[in-house]
């Protein structure tokens, strides 16, 4: 590198581009036909990023979709369109065009939402609901011993899993009899990831560290050694690697070779003093995007020590990063309200 | 103290005691600020501009291997959330039900590094009837946590009561915490700068104030919760006393539900703000002492079974 970090362009000037939206950016999610982005702020607001006006921010648009914080978001079951839950107690389906349709309101915030094609789920304090992909039918009503903190399918979404106090609960979606399988351990569990093969559960904890079981047989894990609480995790495609935040660099656990236990984790694109906060593995690479509490973003390869920076500093934490469904573009969101969009297949 | 953080009032008192009443109060008064307020049920709250969420109060134990240390997890996400929002809210008021121990709301406000960060705890208000308090301390362990982890004592119904009843309720509530602020009410009305966002202000003043004679009045009945005050008028050395005020923590935690200090460090010219929780200690800098006030430190310990010559060979070993 030649420039001066301060006189060189960043990428994202020249292949994306940015707008201060001014309230802290809570989620971002991309449409399963990877034609929109959308990202959710503290205010209640979704700003929807279609693909074909990414460079182009006067075409993002900003929804009233909630009453008080964006809690969560996720793709819908539909090829367009998103779900998000907020602190109004609401469930709202997004259409591409920005129409908001309430699908539920209760007594509690709904604070996770995850779908498949097939079914939706949601949870509003210890209830966790199984819709069916309409949104319109309640399958089921699941309870847990707390507030859910976190909501995964498995791949083939047959499999739930909700965290909360003292472990995770797995569910069989389409099961007749509702039958827990519990995973269990002391401690609050503020977050959740399952590995894309199936192998194993990892959860963030309050204490600075994860906690794994092996879903084979139920074996624990314990990763930790963090300066700072886990707000973020996400696993490789291919299960090999778990990237989290918490530390001055992207943690990665190796998920083979009988890891993680026993193995020291990995660090990728070390910033000194400077927190990682958001990360988001690629849907087909071997490559993690990494945001950092300066406002810095940048891509890591999990093989090599490559680090390609997207943008460097002052935009406010990095609350949330969101690839499309081939990798081709990706969005994130900073706590200072910035949300930037960057094609990376472009080529000039 | 940083004045960028919010301001927590957490407000306790048992069933009955005027919670609700007072909370009311707060919030319609013609005050300008806005308040998020956290209930563990909806009652007839509900005030235009004030954010009110409904809580369940949701205990967890940490895995610090502190022994008593539980938290409540509901606070830290919700607080975590609403804390997103700039310039939302001029203070958060945390209502607990009558039943609860304020320990896991106060630890609370030690473990999570991002309300650390965001908010600090300003008060503990408890909400106490005048009329019906000797009969609770008597039958209920709850109700003596409750006094003892107060900043702030409202004491309500006093309307009920002639002087001479007041002040022997007075007198056993100082009984278990001497450091507390105690205001009379009827019907929760109560000047709010008395409740909220007093800062380091009642903790400076009341162990000022505090008289030392209290320190003879060791016969309690609240099974043996009780308060102790210490003051050395030199300088401490600040190494010294972190040391001495952690393994006392580690040791005797259990049993201190709170201890709280104004120090002065050699070579520091501001004070040093103490407050502990059980096993959990913090503290911070508030500011030069005035010309008049010395260099004194003093701390108060409110739990049981407290050891004094102990407590006090300790303190006064810190001395630089």
């Amino acid at each position: 590198m030649s420039a001066v970090a301060g006189e060189m362009t960043e990428l994202l000037a020249t292949r994306g581009a940015e707008k201060v939206f001014g309230s802290a950016v809570t989620a971002a999610s991309c449409a399963r036909d990877g034609q929109t982005f959308a990202l959710g702020t503290v205010d209640g607001d979704i700003v929807l990023v279609p693909v074909a006006g990414l460079k182009h921010p006067e075409t993002w648009t900003r929804v009233e979709a909630h009453d008080g914080a964006v809690l969560c978001l996720a793709p819908d079951t539909g090829k367009e369109g998103f779900l998000t839950g907020g602190e109004d107690n609401r469930l709202c389906r997004i259409g591409p065009d920005g129409t908001v349709t309430e699908l539920h309101k209760g007594r509690r915030w709904v604070e996770c939402v995850a779908s498949t094609p097939g079914h939706i789920a949601f949870s509003a304090g210890k209830q966790l609901e199984i819709r069916d992909s309409s949104g319109e039918t309640t399958l089921k009503t699941l309870e847990h011993p707390s507030t859910v903190t976190g909501i995964v399918f498995d791949t083939k979404g047959k499999r739930v899993a909700a965290s909360h106090y003292n472990g995770v609960s797995v569910w069989f979606v389409q099961a007749r009899v509702d039958t827990v399988r519990p995973l269990e351990w002391k401690g609050s569990h503020t977050a959740i990831a399952i590995h894309p093969g199936g192998e194993a559960i990892v959860t963030a904890m309050q204490e600075n560290d994860l906690h794994g079981w092996r879903l084979s047989d139920g074996h624990n894990m314990r990763m930790s050694g963090y300066p700072r609480r886990v707000s973020s995790l996400s696993f490789t495609r291919n299960g090999r690697w778990l990237a989290t935040s918490g530390a001055d660099a992207i943690v990665l656990w190796p998920f083979f070779g009988g890891g993680p236990m026993g193995k020291p984790p990995t660090e990728l694109a070390r910033l000194p003093g400077v927190f990682c906060s958001a990360v988001c593995a690629h849907p087909k690479s071997d490559i993690i995007a990494a945001g950092f509490e300066d406002g810095s973003v940048l891509l890591a390869e999990t093989g090599s020590e490559r680090v390609l920076p997207i943008c460097l500093g002052k935009r406010g934490r990095v609350s949330t990063l969101c690839f499309s469904p081939f990798g081709g573009m990706m969005v994130f969101g900073t706590e200072d309200g910035c949300v930037a969009a960057i094609d990376l297949s472009a080529s000039d | 103290m940083s004045e960028t953080k919010i301001p927590v009032t957490v407000l306790t008192g048992f069933l009955g005691a005027g919670k609700t009443t007072l909370l009311n109060h707060i919030l319609s008064a013609g005050h300008g600020r806005k308040y998020a307020v956290l209930v563990n049920e909806f009652g007839e709250l509900g005030v235009d501009g004030d954010l009110v969420v409904d809580a369940d109060e949701e205990v967890f134990e940490t895995n610090n291997g502190c022994i008593c240390c539980t938290v409540r997890g509901d606070l830290i996400r919700i607080l975590g959330s609403l804390l997103r929002r700039r310039n939302k809210f001029d203070g958060i008021i945390v209502e607990t039900t009558g039943l609860a121990d304020p320990a896991p709301v106060a630890q609370t406000f030690f473990v999570d590094d991002n309300l650390r960060e965001k908010a600090r705890l300003d008060a503990v208000v408890t909400v106490v009837d005048a009329f019906n308090v000797s009969r609770t301390l008597d039958e209920s362990h709850e109700a003596v946590s409750q006094i003892a982890f107060a900043d702030v004592i409202v004491l309500n119904k006093t309307d009920l009561l002639d002087e001479a009843a007041l002040e022997a309720v007075e007198a056993r509530l100082r009984g278990i915490n001497a450091s507390v602020k105690i205001h009379r009410a009827c019907h929760g009305k109560i000047a709010l700068e008395n409740v909220l966002d007093r800062g380091g202000f009642d903790l400076a003043r009341a162990l000022e104030t505090m008289p030392d004679f209290l320190e003879n009045n060791e016969h309690t009945h609240e099974e043996g919760v009780t308060s102790m005050s210490f003051s050395v008028s030199e300088p401490l050395d600040e190494q010294r006393f972190q040391a001495w005020i952690g393994a006392l923590l580690q040791e005797r935690g259990a049993d201190i539900l709170r201890a709280k200090g104004i120090l002065h460090f050699a070579g520091q010219k501001e004070r040093f703000a103490f407050q502990a929780v059980h096993m959990m200690a913090d503290g911070d800098y508030i500011g030069p002492a005035r010309a008049e006030e010395g260099q004194e430190s003093r701390i108060v310990f409110i739990g049981r079974d407290l050891n004094r010559p102990q407590l006090r060979r300790g303190f006064e070993s810190c001395r630089a």
